[in-house]
């Protein structure tokens, strides 16, 4: 079915479209488990004294963590606007980080993405697939203020 | 650990590397930092059931330490002007992974001191990489 696939107009339709905003909270206990899981030695990442001594009032975020959606179980997160996407499977296939300002613990970030683009491509291994570039914009709440943007490619085959 | 690097003392060619384990451990970890909780980068069973051979290193972790690698490169007075990568392969788990970053162009911008790199995840055997990816920065002179 998916061999005669092309964008069909709720997918063009999608295009540009932002989806719905999502907030991120930054936490100390999500900045020390993302530097542990990194493997950052950097005590500023863990310790409020030496992110002090460092001249962050707070613990400082490593670069690309921009914290944790808001959990509810009732209301999955989802960020992106929606379109009806034939393929099943999914596949990250890339990212690209700007920080602009330095994010802290303490921060709720407001996350808006669109889609910028969407492609129907052949693939030797993995038959026809989706590829989707997004672009997500994090606001922090307190002030208004860009803090982040991010890319990604997702692949759905 | 890479030390923080002066941008006087940076030479284009200049490589940078990180070499890091990739056990199970840290995948778990990395599902508790990132939210991300599909079972084959977890579960030998459903990675198997997947026609994997192992389970597999998140491609957003491994994005993550070529952040780390800058970070350091950049120290506590550096700053990341943008980084990013492409997941062009998967890397089964239990092996150690060896981040790079090899500085292509070193320039002042705005009063900045830049280096431009392009960046990069390589497997256990030295020659795999999976990860390519380019990446600005901004350090001391």
């Amino acid at each position: 079915m998916t061999d005669e696939l092309e964008l069909t107009q709720d997918m063009k339709d999608a295009i540009d479209r932002e989806g719905d905003p999502v907030l991120y909270e930054v936490t100390t206990l999500g900045i020390r488990t993302f530097a542990r899981a990194v493997g950052y030695t950097n005590t500023k990442y863990y310790d409020e004294d030496a992110a002090q001594a460092a001249g962050h009032a707070a613990l400082p975020s490593p670069p690309g963590y921009l914290g944790m959606p808001v959990w509810n179980p009732n209301k999955e997160p989802s960020r992106q606007p929606t379109f009806n996407n034939p393929f099943t499977r999914n596949l990250n296939g890339g990212t690209q980080v700007q920080p602009i300002q330095q994010v802290y613990a303490g921060d709720v970030l407001s996350a808006v993405s669109r889609i910028t683009n969407l492609t129907l491509s052949p693939s030797k291994s993995l038959g026809k697939m989706l590829i989707r570039e997004t672009e997500t914009v994090y606001t922090r709440q307190s002030d208004g203020v860009v803090v982040a943007k991010t890319q990604g490619q997702g692949i759905s085959y | 650990m890479v030390s923080a690097q002066n941008w006087n003392e940076v030479t284009e060619g200049q490589v940078f590397t990180l070499t890091e384990p990739m056990d199970s451990q840290r995948l778990v970890i990395w599902a508790a930092a990132s939210g991300d909780f599909y079972q084959i980068h977890y579960d030998d069973d459903f990675a198997k059931g997947n026609n994997l051979p192992d389970i597999i290193v998140h491609g957003a972790l491994k994005g993550m330490l070529v952040g780390r690698l800058l970070d350091e490169i950049c120290g506590d007075t550096g700053k990341i002007t943008n980084f990013g990568v492409s997941y062009r392969g998967m890397d089964p788990a239990r092996q150690d992974l060896t981040v790079h970053a090899t500085v292509t162009k070193k320039y002042e911008e705005n009063g900045e001191h830049l280096l431009d790199l392009e960046v990069g995840v390589k497997q256990e055997d030295g020659s795999t990489e999976t990860t390519p990816g380019t990446a600005t920065i901004s350090i001391p002179a």
